[in-house]
């Protein structure tokens, strides 16, 4: 009998233990970045041109007629048709309400991408954009606005073929760019395998180069027009928005969540250096790739949505593992919600700052105020910490 | 520098002819009952594990630093590597280990090519602790023994009952289960040792090379480590290759000793074969002072030798 119950509280007790490391610490990550989000929606979705107080906006955005309507998700998601609706959940679901799901993903995908390069490269100062991935876009970007701006594709397809203006195709071909320069940043990086410290230096070379060319192309844009616009996806912005970005973003995001969550235990077992992890049997250059690739994968979505938004990637995992531990199965859900809230909060930043501060209607790309929050957070950290870098 | 890595003429001029294995090294009259009894079966379980015609190098280098060298593992026993500085005794042991690319030669665990081993597989039979090993500093001593399960588990596996149950013995085995919450950035150098000690014995391999694994220890420390060796050989009938820059640690401590010297092994054998005055002369380039105890060779260093002293050896 009392071996029996002792086996009982054995076996509970180590149920107990398998989700241990879903601690405290991370539910409190995890609900305070759930509020940011919500008080940043409500301030997004209440403020516009055409003015709504905070609950007339909150009852257009929970409309029942819209959230449990089948045929408005497919609208949202797929791009079907929009259902009946009455004008101000047409205005909040249509025009405002996709800025901020966008806002969620683009930090989704910054953090997560952020956290995972942390791990790879073993350097906490590492970025989303460290591998080259932002100086491959940015230069593509420019090159589309610049150079090719007038050129059109193509596509041959089943019943004669469609035209697409190139311009159109932006976002894809800086995500392409972003993964482009990243696969460059390897090969160079490569010589009888990679090290961290091999791939940071290649990041930084090809980021160079391709930051002169994308400054160098700013001097053959006669248009002002052309160099705002090049300004706007360079520092990353979510002006004008829509489901169409969403539907762009989620195709990727959902899989990238997925397999950053699954991958924690590699990413731990990886952060313990390349000796142990292949003493532990893991293929370290397999595995290194195929975290980066997911990573850049990340990067490359939130880029085509919203240009190349800074520091989002860096703070995010640096917070959370302030509060959480370095325990990559807490880091990357903390991650999940934190980048989130952060982004949420900036873009209320950028819609809102300057109509605050000045009276404009102008909006600031977002890349600016994650910049402005981002610089003296880690002036805070590097007074308070006695060591930076390696995790 | 390149004068040290050309191979001499007489390089195997001090090897040892080895001997039928014994386990009477001088064991202290309290272990002596236990080694009796452990030795008899521990041959028939314990891994065979050997390397044949081994040439190993670093990339960066042209010269091997291992140059075509054989070793032997007596299967359950404690086989220690000895030599100065410069040696090659690490980079022998990665090479056994398969983590750095032979140049030529195999490796051969129970009869297989290691390096044909899908890494996993490899990681179930063979762990291996490097000298220095770094670990986020808030992670928690049970974390980081978890890690050692990683060789027994798929992609998306969970910690079955029996990861759970190695990770305990291995918390045991090692000593530190008083330290199992505790985050690893708080423990001292030697607490440190002992919980990466728990994440390869949780790796549950039937062989274990260890790479210095008492250097920067203190005394207490270095004892806990080489207690932890010799009861892995006698309970679990391990075989365990260790790198020792102590060699009065390996003279008291091994079944069995390898010295070498510029990438060449000088001798093998018991301590008692091994440890001569001659060799240390030669191998570690000291006059000491050899006596035999009945805790096996007990080493006095008197003083380095210059090349003026040696007799055609640099």
């Amino acid at each position: 009998m009392a071996s029996e119950s002792a086996t009982v509280t054995d076996s509970m007790s180590r149920r107990r233990r398998a989700f241990d490391w879903l601690s405290g610490s991370l539910w409190t990550v995890v609900v305070g970045s759930l509020l940011v989000i919500a008080g940043g929606t409500l301030v997004q979705v209440s403020n516009g041109a055409f003015s709504t107080t905070p609950i007339e906006a909150w009852q257009a955005l929970v409309n029942p007629d819209v959230i449990f309507n089948l045929q408005s998700w497919q609208a949202f998601l797929l791009g079907g048709e929009l259902p009946e609706m009455n004008r101000q959940s047409l205005i909040v679901w249509q025009m405002r309400f996709p800025r901020v799901v966008v806002a969620v993903l683009v930090g989704m995908n910054l953090a997560v991408s952020g956290a995972i390069f942390q791990a790879v490269t073993r350097n906490e100062l590492a970025s989303p954009f460290i591998l080259g991935v932002s100086s491959g876009a940015g230069l593509m970007i420019l090159l589309v606005l610049v150079v090719f701006s007038g050129a059109t594709l193509v596509i041959p397809y089943v019943f004669g073929s469609v035209k697409l203006g190139i311009s159109s195709l932006l976002p894809i071909i800086a995500a392409l760019g972003g993964i482009g320069a990243f696969l460059l940043v390897y090969a160079i990086a490569w010589k009888n395998g990679t090290s961290p410290v091999r791939l940071v230096l290649a990041g930084v070379i090809v980021g160079t180069v391709f930051q002169s060319l994308q400054t160098g192309l700013f001097f053959f844009a006669n248009d002002i027009g052309v160099v705002q616009s090049a300004i706007a996806w360079t520092t990353g912005s979510l002006t004008g928005v829509e489901w169409e970005e969403v539907r762009m973003a989620l195709p990727w995001t959902i899989p990238v969540l997925v397999l950053s969550v699954i991958s924690a235990r590699q990413l731990n077992v990886l952060l313990l250096g390349e000796r142990t992890a292949s003493s532990l049997g893991m293929n370290v250059e397999r595995m290194r790739f195929a975290l980066s690739a997911v990573a850049v994968v990340a990067a490359a979505a939130s880029i085509a949505v919203a240009g190349i938004v800074g520091f989002v990637g860096l703070i995010v995992p640096h917070m959370v593992r302030n509060i959480v531990g370095s325990d990559y199965r807490r880091l990357v859900i903390g991650c999940l919600f934190a980048g989130p809230a952060l982004m949420v909060a900036a873009d209320v930043g950028a819609r809102l700052g300057l109509m605050v501060l000045a009276g404009s209607s102008e909006q600031m790309p977002v890349g600016i105020v994650t910049g402005l929050l981002g610089g003296p957070y880690f002036l805070y950290l590097m007074r308070k910490q006695d060591t930076m870098g390696e995790i | 520098m390149t004068e040290e890595t050309t191979p001499r003429p007489d390089g195997g001029a001090s090897k040892v002819i080895r001997e039928p294995k014994s386990r009477e090294n001088g064991e202290t009259p309290a272990d002596g009952e236990q080694t009796a009894d452990g030795s008899t079966d521990g041959k028939t379980t314990a891994s065979e594990f050997r390397g044949e015609g081994l040439v190993i190098g670093y990339p960066s280098s042209e010269q091997p630093v291992v140059d075509r060298e054989s070793i032997s593992v007596s299967p359950g026993e404690v086989t220690a590597l000895v030599g100065p500085n410069g040696s090659g005794k690490s980079t022998l042991l990665k090479g056994l280990a398969d983590q750095l690319a032979l140049e030529s030669g195999v490796v051969r665990l129970d009869g297989a090519d290691i390096h044909d081993m899908e890494t996993k597989e490899l990681a179930r039979k063979l762990g291996l602790l490097s000298q220095e090993n770094v670990a986020p500093d808030s992670i928690t001593v049970e974390t980081l023994v978890e890690h050692g399960r990683y060789p027994h588990r798929d992609f998306f596996d969970g910690l079955t009952d029996e990861d759970r149950t190695a990770i305990d013995r291995a918390i045991e085995l090692a000593g530190v289960d008083h330290l199992r919450d505790r985050e690893v950035g708080q423990l001292s150098g030697g607490q440190k040792q002992l919980v990466w000690i728990a994440m390869v014995l949780a790796q549950e391999t039937d062989v274990l090379l260890l790479d210095e694994p008492t250097t920067f220890l203190d005394l207490h420390h270095q004892l806990e480590v080489m207690e932890i060796v010799r009861t892995l050989r006698d309970d679990s009938d391990m075989t365990v290759v260790v790198v020792l820059h102590d060699i009065q640690q390996a003279a008291r401590h091994a079944d069995r000793m390898v010295a070498l010297k510029n990438g060449k092994i000088r001798a093998r054998g018991t301590p008692e074969e091994v440890i001569t005055e001659q060799l240390l002369a030669e191998v570690f380039e000291i006059d000491a002072a050899v006596e035999r105890t009945p805790r096996g060779p007990r080493i006095e260093p008197l003083r380095p030798r210059h090349e003026a002293d040696s007799d055609g050896e640099t």
